[in-house]
């Protein structure tokens, strides 16, 4: 039943796609629906920004439209879109790197901690406590996430947030398979060290996974 | 055994994507090293805890994109309003230089002129500007004295023409009356007395004519009259007599009442007579 499901919405997105193709701006309006989290969702832990998470992925969708008709593919519609979206993170990370550096605090999304938004998507903090903690340990995760370098943090976030299978991250970044299961291994493993460094690990989080 | 997983291995059987057989080595391999079993198990650790981060709600604002892909700076607003500005005067310059317009300001003169200029004179208007005074108010009675003359002379036409024409008119009027006041009383005896005869006829046709007419409508309405009261009459006497039906009507049933009640009490005497002779002999 899933298996068909799936397959319906993965006919309805490849029709989405063909008519968007051809100029249909009430097909592009609906793709840009479908897939505006995500691509947000995927910025948003690039940066840990909602502004910024906000113009890549306007900036995305924009190029989206535009070039759309260039796509040869409509199978590979997903990994050219993130790949735009990933040009988009990088050029801006370079942006950010040259005109400011940042401390962590003007990175920090005060508006997202704050919004309800927020809270009631945790669904599983019963308590008040545990739900204290497990933002905490939300906040520290996307801390860590952060201090990853670029490459390895988009690998992780693809693999991890966005359920990519390696070969269509290999697609996105135009590099081998092998270079992008390295950069994941690597990536998880600098995710250990950093939050080991931190006294976070299992044992501390052994009552709340 | 020469088999040692390397990064891609693991990656790859971390996150299932292995293939089957490479996945049954590793797994092989796992047994065999307690040591990469323990690091497997923190990585799946790892992805265990980096699951806890929530997925950001956000709403798609709506993106437009434009037909053109490129904004050119004669599109711009700006652009246009001096663009315009700029042909205008391109095409009063044209239009200036078509029809040869010269605009002069000199002095106290603004002058625009289209085709060749020529020089004015202006030395006529200049002597006019020296009068006196007094000059200007000879000229002016001067002028004013002309024209009351004129028009004294006209009036004095005028008035001529009039008083003829009155005059005419006058002789005309008393000329026609009098001719008609002879012609009156040449009329003879004769011809009155016809007139007055025929007037009487006249009369006597209309009287005669009215009385015809008076008395047939007299006529239709006394006809009407009478047969509205012998319909009046009829339907009382039915009237009547339909009251005079229902009283005998009811005079009878009466009679037979009495007649059926004194049959009855007649009957009623018999049988006591007949049953109580010894009440009789009392009385």
């Amino acid at each position: 039943m899933a298996e068909t499901l799936l397959d319906i919405a993965m006919m309805h997105s490849d029709t989405l796609i063909t008519r968007a193709r051809q100029g249909d701006q009430n097909a592009q309006g609906k793709l840009v629906q479908l897939w505006y989290k995500r691509i947000y969702n995927f910025s948003f832990k690039f940066f840990l920004d909602h502004d910024m998470a906000m113009e890549v992925s306007q900036k995305t969708f924009i190029s989206m439209c535009r070039n759309l008709a260039g796509l040869q593919d409509i199978a590979r519609f997903k990994s050219w879109l993130y790949k735009i979206a990933v040009n988009y993170c990088r050029e801006e990370a370079r942006k950010k790197k040259n005109s400011r550096s940042l401390s962590f605090d003007t990175v920090w999304n005060h508006e997202a901690e704050e919004s309800p938004q927020w809270e009631s998507s945790r669904q599983r903090a019963h308590n008040p406590e545990s739900h204290y903690r497990q933002m905490e340990l939300s906040d520290i995760l996307q801390e860590a996430l952060l201090e990853l370098n670029v490459e390895q943090r988009e690998v992780v976030i693809m693999k991890e947030y966005e359920g990519l299978k390696f070969r269509e991250i290999a697609e996105v970044l135009n590099i081998s398979e092998n270079t992008v299961k390295s950069r994941m291994y690597y990536g998880l493993d600098g995710l250990r060290k950093i939050l080991e460094k931190r006294k976070f690990d299992k044992d501390t989080l052994g009552y709340e996974l | 055994m020469s088999y040692k997983p390397n990064e891609q291995d693991w990656m790859a059987y971390l996150y299932g994507e292995m293939e089957a057989g490479e996945r049954q080595k590793l797994e092989q391999y796992l047994m065999t090293n307690p040591e990469a079993a323990r690091s497997l198990e923190q990585f799946k650790d790892l992805r265990a805890m980096l699951g806890n981060v929530p997925e950001q709600e956000v709403i798609a604002p709506p993106i437009f994109v434009g037909e053109s892909k490129q904004r050119y700076f004669w599109n711009a607003g700006y652009f246009k309003t001096i663009l315009a500005v700029a042909a205008s005067l391109l095409l009063i310059i044209v239009a200036g230089r078509l029809t040869n317009t010269q605009i002069v300001a000199s002095g106290n003169e603004f002058r625009i002129t289209f085709g060749e200029s020529r020089p004015t004179e202006v030395t006529p208007t200049m002597p006019l500007q020296t009068l006196t005074h007094q000059e200007v108010h000879d000229m002016i009675a001067s002028s004013m004295h002309q024209n009351n003359v004129a028009m004294q002379s006209s009036w004095d036409e005028s008035q001529q023409k009039l008083n003829n024409a009155i005059r005419e008119n006058l002789a005309s009027n008393s000329g026609k009356i009098d001719k008609l006041v002879r012609e009156a009383s040449a009329a003879s005896q004769e011809q009155v007395r016809a007139y007055v005869s025929n007037l009487q006829t006249e009369n006597l046709q209309m009287v005669k004519e009215y009385f015809q007419l008076t008395s047939a409508e007299q006529k239709d309405y006394i006809e009407n009259l009478l047969v509205d009261f012998a319909k009046y009459l009829q339907q009382q006497r039915n009237d009547d007599l339909q009251i005079v039906q229902s009283r005998l009507n009811h005079i009878e049933q009466n009679t037979s009442v009495f007649k059926q009640e004194t049959e009855q009490i007649l009957s009623s005497i018999i049988t006591t007579v007949g049953s109580t002779p010894q009440r009789e002999t009392k009385y």
